[in-house]
């Protein structure tokens, strides 16, 4: 057995070595070194059913791109972590990648507790953050411009759930939710277009975690409401369902596209989510870079998360080009010079907006979600919406509007 | 006063469902001496082998509760020896912790194999019926029917088979047994078969009345720990007299409070019997 022995001499030589390796300068090192960005998605949780689908969308992309040859001539290092649709578990993930990884953006934070919670760590280390979260609360955060979302604010979701439920007319309407951060202000949004049209409102914040509620649903039929409207996740609200139908609710039942989904539908009896409308931000389907991503992962019907992700990762790649630096401020300082650059070319994908950049053309990127125009606290300033309804156990598109 | 009724009939029916996965905890930890955390994968993967049972094979729900009670029982005893087994010599703290690493190994087992979403047994769904202005749903009177069924079983095997009697005795005076010549490791694996089986079935019985995913026993933990310490840690009929005042307690809370406070009726039911009573209702010797 050889004895691995260290003397005074080669320990003091190791140090010394290890001293000068980390007094070179940083640039020494970032010289091809790849540029890293993070997907931070739900792969568990309420939120595991769209998670792995996001990364695994971002993942193409960016293989897609490296074998085009990286950014700036640097490879694209992806690296994923899980948020758990849970905001503690969200930050210990946020942590890490930008205490250990260094990434310059994190894509995708999905629930809106989560992206509350991871947000403050990305402005305050300077790093981009995408998110597909709609509280109204997260753009007002005091982010400098390290966000943007892809998806509506809750302020204009509430809207459309108020008028569509008038629509139906309905004249007494009941919020059911559990505690989220865009619960109030969805909540106060139906409200307001309710009131506008005669109408009265009522709401009811659960616990998401019980197997019943039974007691609740005897509250919310006190009310005797026209029309209900779902602000849950997807196991809480196939519960409320169950129960609503049990205690014999024959009114509208107005849901989140993201809750009242394929998999809940296929889940409960028929009966018992049966003429349910769902309301949810629509793709741009149709569109370029829409038809592109349907290719890319081979999904049908992308949903509305996985086309912003897609969106995030392209704007990202291409602001970094753009910059001619992959820091989290060069991205803030430089991704609306290419997602909406007046009388740019229209882009829909990372490879041809890179090549643009290159040829110091101005770029405008059309999505996969929609137009991916940004204001500057980071909303998007258009978006249409997608109505369905679920109908003998399919879900079927009513209008978009 | 209707309200009030009714609050109490949906704390009865919402009590059952609680009180059998806690018997399962309260008899592991009668023989074993450790808070097994891990009965919240035994009562998913329970409520997974029923929904394979009943939509795979098309069995009836009653043939799929004894599927998922005899296969979550072989995945305790299995999971039992392979891990927490050896960690017993350490005191309960470790094996108490090394429960909840278990818990999570287990829930992503289940995720592996049949993913994140959610999924309803092939039941169909009837409205409830109603009598003076109360209404009580005709499956979860079956739920109660199995729970009550399954509770008598428990209650009628510790009281008169052998095996049971032997329970009783490890869980009174472990060296006394011993020199009567129980084996306290076969008691162990009995007990942990027992306890993981009934969690299972208390699984199935949340998952009739909801629909199910990887984080279903999850979602009831804390509610099964605190009927178990409110009834007295260790003691089975506590567990069900602590499941019932919970699950009564947490209704009639909602009559009063603001239903998202509703997990806080569990916490400050622990709080308080910590305080106050801290050998629980039931239970014999002070914790």
């Amino acid at each position: 057995m050889t004895q691995f022995h260290i003397d005074r001499r080669r320990l003091l030589a190791g140090s010394a070595a290890l001293a000068a390796a980390a007094a070179l300068p940083r640039v020494a090192f970032a010289q091809g070194a790849p540029i890293r960005i993070a997907t931070l998605t739900p792969l568990t949780g309420s939120g595991g059913p769209y998670g792995p689908v996001m990364a695994k969308t971002v993942k193409a992309v960016v293989d897609e791109v490296n074998a085009a040859g990286g950014v700036l001539g640097r490879k694209i290092e992806l690296i994923s972590e899980d948020d758990q649709t849970n905001p503690e578990a969200g930050v210990r993930a946020a942590r890490k990648l930008i205490d250990v990884d260094k990434v310059s953006a994190i894509l995708g934070t999905w629930a809106s507790s989560v992206t509350t919670a991871v947000a403050p760590l990305c402005w305050e280390s300077k790093t981009f953050l995408c998110t597909t979260s709609g509280a109204d609360s997260i753009t007002q955060l005091p982010h400098q411009g390290f966000l943007i979302r892809t998806q509506p604010n809750t302020t204009l979701q509430g809207q459309k759930f108020g008028e569509f439920a008038l629509a139906e007319k309905a004249k007494k309407v009941f919020f059911l939710s559990p505690q989220t951060p865009f619960a109030k202000s969805q909540f106060d949004n139906i409200t307001a277009a309710v009131k506008a049209g005669g109408g009265e409102t009522a709401s009811l914040i659960y616990d998401d975690k019980k197997p019943a509620y039974r007691t609740e649903v005897d509250e919310v039929m006190r009310f005797k409401p026209d029309a209900i409207v779902f602000g849950g996740y997807t196991p809480d609200t196939s519960v409320m369902l169950k129960d609503l139908y049990r205690a014999g609710f024959g009114g509208t039942k107005v849901a989140f596209g993201y809750s009242v989904n394929q998999k809940l539908v296929e889940s409960v009896p028929a009966e018992v989510v049966d003429k349910t409308y769902t309301i949810s931000p629509s793709p741009a389907e149709g569109s370029k870079a829409y038809e592109r991503l349907v290719k890319l992962i081979g999904v049908a019907s992308p949903d509305p998360y996985t086309t912003q992700i897609y969106d995030h990762i392209n704007l990202v790649l291409m602001a970094i080009a753009m910059a001619g630096d992959a820091s989290g401020t060069a991205i803030k300082d430089n991704v609306r010079k290419i997602s909406q650059a007046p009388g740019g070319t229209k882009i829909d994908n990372a490879i041809d907006g890179l090549k643009a950049i290159a040829a110091k053309q101005p770029v405008d990127y059309d999505g996969a979600s929609g137009p991916c125009d940004f204001t500057d606290t980071g909303d998007i300033k258009d978006c249409k919406f997608r109505y369905e309804q679920v109908q003998g156990g399919k879900i079927t598109l009513v209008k978009i509007a | 006063m209707t309200q009030l009724l009714q609050a109490l009939i949906n704390g009865v029916m919402a009590g059952t469902l609680i009180a059998v996965p806690a018997i399962g905890f309260s008899a592991i930890f009668a023989v074993l001496r450790f808070p097994n955390f891990a009965i919240a994968s035994y009562a998913t993967i329970g409520a997974f082998a029923a929904w394979w049972a009943n939509t795979a094979l098309a069995l009836p729900i009653l043939p799929s509760v004894l599927v998922a009670f005899a296969l979550t029982g072989i995945v305790g005893v299995v999971a039992e020896e392979a891990s927490l087994k050896r960690l017993r010599g350490n005191g309960a703290l470790i094996v108490a912790i090394a429960s909840i690493a278990l818990n999570l190994v287990l829930e992503n087992i289940v995720r592996f194999f049949f993913g994140n979403e959610m999924r309803g047994y092939d039941l169909p769904i009837a409205r409830d019926i109603r009598f003076w202005d109360l209404r009580i749903g005709p499956q979860q009177l079956q739920s109660l029917g199995f729970a009550v069924a399954i509770m008598a079983a428990v209650f009628l095997f510790l009281r008169y088979t052998r095996f049971g009697k032997a329970m009783r005795a490890v869980a009174d005076n472990p060296d006394l047994a011993r020199l009567k010549g129980i084996d306290p490791a076969r008691i162990a694996i009995a007990t942990i078969f027992l306890g993981a089986g009934l969690s299972g079935v208390g699984g199935v019985l949340i998952g009739l009345d909801t629909t199910i995913d990887p984080l279903t026993g999850y979602r009831v933990l804390l509610s099964v720990f605190a009927a178990a310490v409110l009834g007295g840690l260790g003691s089975i009929p506590g567990a069900v007299i602590g499941a019932l005042s919970l699950g009564i307690a947490e209704e009639l809370a909602l009559l009063v409070a603001p239903a998202s406070y509703r997990t806080g009726v569990g916490f400050i039911a622990i709080l308080l019997m910590l305080t106050f009573r801290p050998r629980g209702i039931l239970g014999e010797r002070a914790a």
